[in-house]
């Protein structure tokens, strides 16, 4: 492929200057292969008790009852699936990179698609243990899964939401897991062929005895297109089945037919705002300015803008929706929203995921990295405000005035759910201890096409047009990493 | 044949090779490796194959059944020798007598679990109070003395007697007075023994003294027409009501009977009929009857004599010196009206009022006299006995022991410690008594100054009688051997007078046989098989009213005066009974504690209710604290923004505070007893107070939260000329257009169904806990309802609408905005799963554990259910109830069925729910059931009125109607097919089987 060059005008996809396959592996592994930094261990440190916290949590709920919870006889949902359906949205940012953009061909997402996938299950694995944790009686979950058993022909509801959710997120998991887990093959195999001793005999199983044949990258690169192909529907598929636990019932606020794609629209935008926050912070900390780009980031903002966007449209439409209906529980329950007790979640989701984003719009914020970060703190806190907003306003004063009530949550609610962060971070910080953050892989078939030392290359050799040459050293600018090279640009 | 064919195997044989025969000899040609196998590798490998299987075999057989859980065991012991009457898993009834009405008590294998009116009860007709209800639990308090008690130790009966008898003989010989204390008595077995008692010690006294007394309109009735009696009152025969602060459906009298009487007037019957009475109340508080009035005015204490006296005078009656109510121009243009109306009813009009001074009730004597309701809606000739304490008769013991003229006292179902409005003087009085008895059942207040606690029986343990109105007898006998070492208090009275007859058993059954039995030739038999004797009732006679009246408004302009007092902080405070807790006997009832008054739907407490006007006036909001102070007492209680309240007064729930009723009851809120007033000779209940905001928030548990409809179309009514005009004014029946994505359920034998009117449900909330006995439903406690968890599988939704210049505002944002909140309209529905045809819980249950049955009950496998709480968010009527926590197992909920003496009350019919499990109405399916079955085994078919429901067959107006809806004759089908049937929330086309009847107000347009 190295005939192959991608457009000059083209930003770079790696920036830096030498870099070379094994420079590449050099870099992406110093984590796994050296001991961890002070950084690590800090951020390790406060995630291990954060995850502790979600232990006692959980452990106090399973021992005294989900009463410990703040919900009530009206509102029987409320920072557990908000917390649910936050995590599943999260997700859905791993899957959207690593298959919709593979198949798009979009190759920047070669040096994020591993932290998001990993992202993706960590996520999944948060949203999973909270579907258990609800339960009144989690010791029985099987029962949700259509198993054989001894009570004869008993199986589940197939017409209730909830199962189909059992359905979407097994799928998604597994196939995220698998998906993640191929992508890995090669890299463990780097590792297994630079380790040694018992860290070899590790690596050397979980590489599947990878030998870096043509056959080999033949079969890898036909799993990967497949497995991207069957990811693609469940970053549609799996979100809209969350929105139909509410959609399908009729609880105003829940019942709209806008939920599915709203939700997806929602579920992505949450997903990037999550990739942003894990990626500049990695990035730093693990020294892979030149694999994570302005470029990458400012792609991923861009992104942001426009679910934002989706987002921001839908809420509209549901107040509009609310409005011209015509009925009056659909729209006392928007009323309610907008201007009743929790007035002040729907400003802050309001605020949050449609105003702050569209800061974007400008180029300065958009390629800043404290804002960029910033902004992804404060979209998953809107996100996390939407679902609460959806869930508790609309539950809490339902159809009949006499069942209203007010929904406190207890300090069990708060630690399930600052604790899920914890396992999350925990898992995440592990996952960049032992194996790569960056698919090495994948970004090496970059190197040669779309690196910024390869259009240098292109430029020294007058292999490209002077004008496009030019803007390119212009537009260099604009990047972190590299300082324009003057010298170059008049040696053009 | 043989065959002579040959075959052979192979051409060795064939040429029988010398090879062949030598092989041939042996079984088998070649030797068996034997030797290899049983010496080398066979006996050398670790596991032969075989020894593997077998091992393995038994290592799968025994991990499996290791594997398999034990069923858990739970330990019964059969009957040895089982009683004939007796079968495990079939209730016996038994009739029994509660509080003068008389019931049936269901009991299974021997221990009582629910309370039932018995249908022959001429007061109930079969219905039964929440009180009522409740009862059972008091049975299996763990409370309760477990054994008497002399000097603070438990001991033995004997001990007790000897005790007892060697006091009284000494104090018979000193010639000092006995004095039996008890609450009123309208037993004749022990007002007998009572006599028999006095017999024997001629110095003894029976002094009857009531929590919340009646002692006014007896004093009143005996001043006017001669005779010392409570009347009875026909409401049933009233076609207009006028009650000042007489709450006659919540606590006043008789509320099971007059609630009854009250919707016969007004329930679908007399619709149909083109009829319904007119109900006005002039109140203080909003009281439960107040809240079902046509019209309802808002007036103080103070001016409740005044408006009385105008009334009078408006009648034409003739009054010097009473003035007009220049402060409230409401009342007083309604009074001019309500004696128009009164006028135009002559002889089918009740005026009553709810005070317990004696001029105020010969001024509403007078008043009826004129109206002629004596004879008609006023029978004195066949009186209540339910109420006939007398105030100064006990004041005046006081003063005997304080004069130490009185030696021993006896204290039965009587607790002056905590119902006395001077504890302290009470206290010191008693110190001066030599023996001191009391037959409580527990340690209560009174009964922890007494040096003797001689426990009487529960009255399901015991035998006794009854007589609550003239000519009605009814029969109290045991339903189980008793619990505890405890004794009829009869028993040890005639035990303690040496009567001839100690056996109280016995005791009654001569004194029956002497009179009612004598003059009803009925059977004791028979008796205790129909629980009463009615004899023929007298007839009542007119009386006429013809006293002077100037001292009667000299002292009610008196006492007017005594309550208005001027100043920022000045209130008047109205004291009253509450439905659930009532005057705090039962005050340790977890049932009746968490019964949500009926009108503030508050829990576990009383407070100061307030009108919203005069708190924002004084700076006060809901949750504050205040400060409630007379100048005798100071009580410091959270506040409850009452609509409805008069402006300027402030009303407090009697029955609270007490401080020794048991685990449940004490502590409970604040006791307003030392606010009554003895003016008079008789308790009153009004008084002058400050009220001041103090430091501090306290949350009352309240079981609803929002009180207006928001302009929903959930509760629909109409009134008594739109009605007439066109039945179906009140339901707004639109075309609706039935499109459906689901398919029908086909009911093809039973559907059920159920119809519940509106213009009957007085919200008394027996239903309540009617359904919580039958279902076993946990309580879980104030903090609990704080959390808005509480279990009630009914519940009555109570919604208020201020009415503004004709228009009605429901809306809570609207409301706020008002000046004149005055005019509060109130309704009451009951609510509990309406079992949807398309029900929304059904479908989103991922485990199926709520699911249709074929006969359209939705029900609810409990042991499937893992609990998400789907079904729940996703019900629009919002009644599915979910188990939090363990609450038969867990310490924290110590209030009822953590108990494995309190579980004895557990219906064994009904599954007790774990934790994480849904749970809601399964409309009895267990009565159901058993229905089914007894048809069956009586080889019939179902019978209409075979099922009652629990809620249905409590409710004292018949407002629930269950029933099979196939059957068109049934009578749960033809009340749905009244005009007045709607559904709530139709729209959402779920089918629900629940069918509401609209509300119809008698109301007047000025």
């Amino acid at each position: 492929m190295s005939s192959h060059h991608e457009s000059i005008l083209r930003e770079p996809l790696v920036t830096g200057e030498n870099i070379t396959y094994s420079k590449v592996t050099e870099d992406i592994l110093v984590p796994v292969e050296n001991k961890p930094n002070k950084a690590w261990w800090i951020g390790f440190i406060v995630s291990a008790l954060g995850a502790g916290l979600w232990v006692f949590s959980v452990s106090w709920t399973f021992w005294f009852g989900i009463g410990e919870w703040g919900l009530n006889k009206t509102v029987g949902w409320a920072w557990d699936i908000t917390g649910f359906v936050w995590w599943v949205g999260i997700g859905h940012a791993g899957t959207l990179i690593s298959a919709v953009l593979l198949l798009f061909r979009q190759n920047w997402r070669n040096s994020i698609n591993r932290s998001a996938e990993a992202m993706t299950i960590f996520a999944v694995i948060c949203a999973a243990s909270y579907i258990i944790s609800h339960m009144g009686r989690p010791w029985l979950f099987t029962w949700a899964l259509p198993l054989p058993n001894q009570f004869g022909s008993l199986w589940v509801n197939f017409n209730s939401p909830l199962v189909w959710d059992v359905f979407a997120i097994s799928t998604y998991f597994s196939v995220s897991l698998v998906f993640w887990y191929t992508g890995l093959l090669p890299d463990i195999a780097t590792i297994r062929d630079r380790a040694a001793g018992a860290r070899r005999r590790i690596y050397s199983i979980l590489s599947f005895g990878w030998n870096g044949s043509v056959k080999t990258w033949q079969r890898f690169e036909l799993v990967s297109l497949i497995l991207a192909g069957v990811s693609t529907p469940l970053v549609l598929s799996v979100h809209t089945i969350v929105s139909m636990d509410f959609a399908t019932s009729l609880v105003p606020g829940w019942h709209t037919t806008i939920f599915p794609p709203y939700f997806v629209a929602g579920a992505i935008f949450s997903g990037f705002a999550m990739v942003q926050t894990l990626l500049l912070i990695t990035r730093k900390v693990m020294n892979f300015e030149n694999y994570i780009t302005m470029f990458h980031i400012e792609s991923m903002n861009k992104i942001i803008i426009l679910t934002g966007s989706i987002v921001g449209v839908a809420y509209l439409t549901e107040l509009f929706i609310a409005w011209y209906s015509g009925v009056e529980y659909e729209q006392y329950a928007f009323l309610n929203r907008v201007s009743g007790p929790y007035w002040w979640a729907y400003w802050i989701m309001m605020t949050c995921n449609v105003i702050s984003p569209q800061l974007f719009w400008f180029k300065k914020i958009r390629t800043s990295i404290a804002l960029s970060w910033l902004l992804s703190i404060v979209v998953n806190i809107g996100m996390w405000f939407e679902r609460f907003v959806i869930i508790v306003t609309s539950l809490h004063r339902d159809y009949l005035p006499s069942s209203w009530v007010m929904f406190y949550p207890s300090w069990v609610d708060v630690g399930v759910f600052i604790g899920s962060i914890g396992v999350f971070f925990t898992l995440f910080l592990l996952f960049l201890r032992v194996l790569p953050a960056i698919a090495m892989a994948e970004v090496k078939l970059l190197l040669k096409s779309s690196s910024d030392q390869a259009k240098k290359k292109l430029i020294a050799e007058k292999a490209v047009n002077r004008v496009e040459a030019e803007y390119y050293l212009e537009s260099l600018e604009k990047y972190d990493s590299i300082s324009p090279n003057v010298a170059e640009l008049q040696k053009v | 044949m043989e065959s002579n064919k040959k075959y052979w195997k192979g051409l060795e044989e064939l040429q029988n090779t010398k090879d062949f025969v030598e092989k041939n000899k042996n079984e088998f040609a070649e030797p068996l490796p034997m030797e290899e196998v049983l010496n080398e590798a066979g006996l050398n490998t670790v596991t032969p194959r075989r020894d593997f299987l077998k091992a393995l075999g038994f290592g799968l057989g025994a991990v499996t059944l290791a594997a398999c859980q034990t069923t858990p065991v739970h330990k019964s012991i059969p009957y040895l020798v089982k009683p004939e009457e007796i079968v495990p898993g079939i209730p016996n009834y038994y009739t029994s007598t509660f509080n003068g009405h008389s019931v049936l008590v269901k009991t299974r294998e021997g221990r009582p679990i629910k309370i039932e009116g018995n249908p022959n009860c001429i007061l109930s007709k079969g219905s039964l109070d929440a009180k009522g209800q409740a009862s059972v639990l008091d049975l299996y308090d763990v409370s309760n003395l477990k054994n008497p008690v002399l000097n603070d130790s438990e001991v033995s009966w004997a001990k007790i007697d000897e005790f007892v008898k060697a006091e009284l003989a000494k104090i018979k010989t000193s010639g000092k007075k006995i004095r039996i204390v008890s609450n009123t008595i309208n037993s004749p077995s022990t007002k007998a023994v009572i006599a028999d008692f006095t017999a024997q010690y001629p110095y003894t006294k029976h002094i009857q003294v009531d929590a919340v007394s009646y002692t006014g309109i007896i004093k009143a009735n005996e001043n006017s027409f001669g005779k010392a009696v409570l009347p009875k009152y026909r409401f049933d025969r009233a076609d207009l009501i006028v009650s000042f602060g007489a709450d006659f459906l919540g606590t006043w009298i008789s509320p099971v009977e007059f609630s009854r009487q009250y919707t016969s007037k007004r329930n679908n019957t007399a619709l149909q009929g083109k009829k319904m009475s007119r109900h006005i109340q002039f109140e203080t508080g909003m009281s439960l009857t107040g809240t079902n009035a046509d019209a309802r005015l808002p007036l103080k204490p103070s001016e409740e004599g005044i408006a009385l006296l105008n009334l009078y005078a408006a009648l034409g009656g003739a009054v010097t010196g009473t003035k007009p109510l220049a402060n409230n121009p409401n009342v007083e243009k309604a009074i001019a009206l309500t004696a128009k109306e009164l006028t135009a009813a002559k002889g089918r009009a009740l005026v009553i009022s709810g005070s317990n001074d004696v001029s105020t009730q010969i001024l509403v004597n007078a008043i009826n006299s004129v109206l002629g309701s004596y004879g008609t809606t006023i029978d004195l000739d066949n009186p209540s006995y339910q109420f006939s304490g007398n105030d100064a008769e006990f004041t005046e013991f006081i003063n005997e022991m304080n004069r130490s003229e009185v030696d021993a006292v006896f204290f039965l179902n009587s607790n002056p410690a905590y119902e006395f409005n001077d504890t302290k003087a009470f206290t010191d009085a008693l110190s001066k008594v030599k023996l001191r008895v009391s037959f409580a059942d527990r340690q209560d207040e009174t009964a922890s100054l007494c040096q003797v606690i001689a426990p009487n029986h529960h009255y399901l343990e015991s035998w006794g009688d009854s007589n609550p109105v003239e000519g009605y007898y009814t029969i109290i006998q045991p339903t189980i051997n008793p619990v505890n070492n405890s004794r009829n208090a009869e028993q040890g009275l005639l035990i303690w007078a040496d009567a001839a007859v100690s056996d109280y058993y016995q005791y009654i059954q001569n004194n029956w046989a002497k009179t009612v039995l004598a003059q009803s030739g009925t059977s004791w038999k028979l008796l205790l098989q129909k629980g009463s004797v009615t004899l023929p009732e007298r007839s009542a006679a007119t009386y006429t009213f013809s006293r002077e009246l100037d001292s009667v408004v000299q002292t009610i302009l008196a006492e007017s005066n005594a309550l208005a007092k001027a100043g920022d902080n000045a209130v008047e405070l109205h004291i009253y009974q509450n439905v659930s807790v009532g005057d705090g006997k039962s005050a340790n009832n977890p049932w009746l504690q968490e019964l949500p008054d009926p009108v503030s739907k508050v829990t576990w407490d009383n407070y100061a209710a307030i009108n919203a006007k005069f708190a924002e006036k004084l700076g006060i909001a809901e949750r504050d604290l205040v400060e409630i102070k007379t100048d005798k007492h100071t009580i410091t209680l959270p506040v409850l923004i009452q609509p409805g309240q008069a402006y300027g007064t402030v009303s407090v729930a009697l029955g609270y505070g007490r401080t020794k009723a048991g685990k449940a009851g004490s502590e409970v809120g604040q006791s307003a007893y030392p606010f009554l007033r003895l003016v008079n000779a008789t308790f009153h209940t009004a008084s002058a107070a400050s009220l001041t905001k103090t430091s501090g928030t306290y949350e009352l548990a309240q079981t609803q939260t929002h009180h207006s409809i928001e302009g929903r179309n959930i509760v629909r009514e109409t009134t008594l000329k739109d009605y007439l005009k066109d039945p179906n004014s009140g339901t707004g029946h639109a075309h609706v257009n039935h499109y459906d994505l689901w398919n029908e359920y086909e009911q093809p034998g039973h559907s059920w169904v159920m119809a519940i009117d509106l213009n009957a449900c007085t919200g008394c909330g027996a239903c309540i806990v009617a359904c919580n006995a039958e279902n076993n439903v946990p309580v879980v406690g104030r903090d609990e309802v704080r959390r808005r968890r509480e279990m009630h599988w009914i519940r009555i939704d109570r919604y208020y609408t201020v009415n503004e210049d004709g228009n009605k505002v429901t809306e809570e944002k609207e409301i706020e905005k008002l000046e004149n909140i005055d005019k509060v309209s109130v309704i009451h529905q009951p609510m509990m799963c309406q079992h949807c045809d398309h029900a929304p819980c059904e479908t989103v249950c991922p485990v199926l554990a709520t699911v249709h049955s074929s006969e359209g009950l939705n029900q609810m496998a409990y042991n499937r259910c893992i609990g998400t709480r789907y079904c729940a968010n996703n019900c629009p009527y919002k009644v599915r109830r979910f188990n939090w926590f363990n609450y038969w197992n867990d310490s924290r909920f110590d209030n009822y069925m953590n108990n494995e003496f309190t579980q004895l009350v557990l219906n064994p019919d009904v599954t007790s729910r774990s934790r994480g499990v849904m749970e809601k109405c399964s409309m009895c399916v267990q009565r159901i059931q058993a229905g089914k079955l007894k048809a069956k085994l009586e080889k019939r078919t179902l019978k209409d009125g075979d099922v009652k429901v629990a809620c249905q067959q409590t409710c004292p107006t018949n407002a629930i109607i269950f029933g099979d809806g196939n059957d068109p004759e049934s009578e749960v089908s033809k009340a749905l097919k009244s005009e007045r049937t709607y559904y709530v929330l139709e729209e959402l086309n779920v089918k629900p089987g629940v069918g509401y009847q609209t509300k119809v107000r008698n109301t007047v347009e000025v």
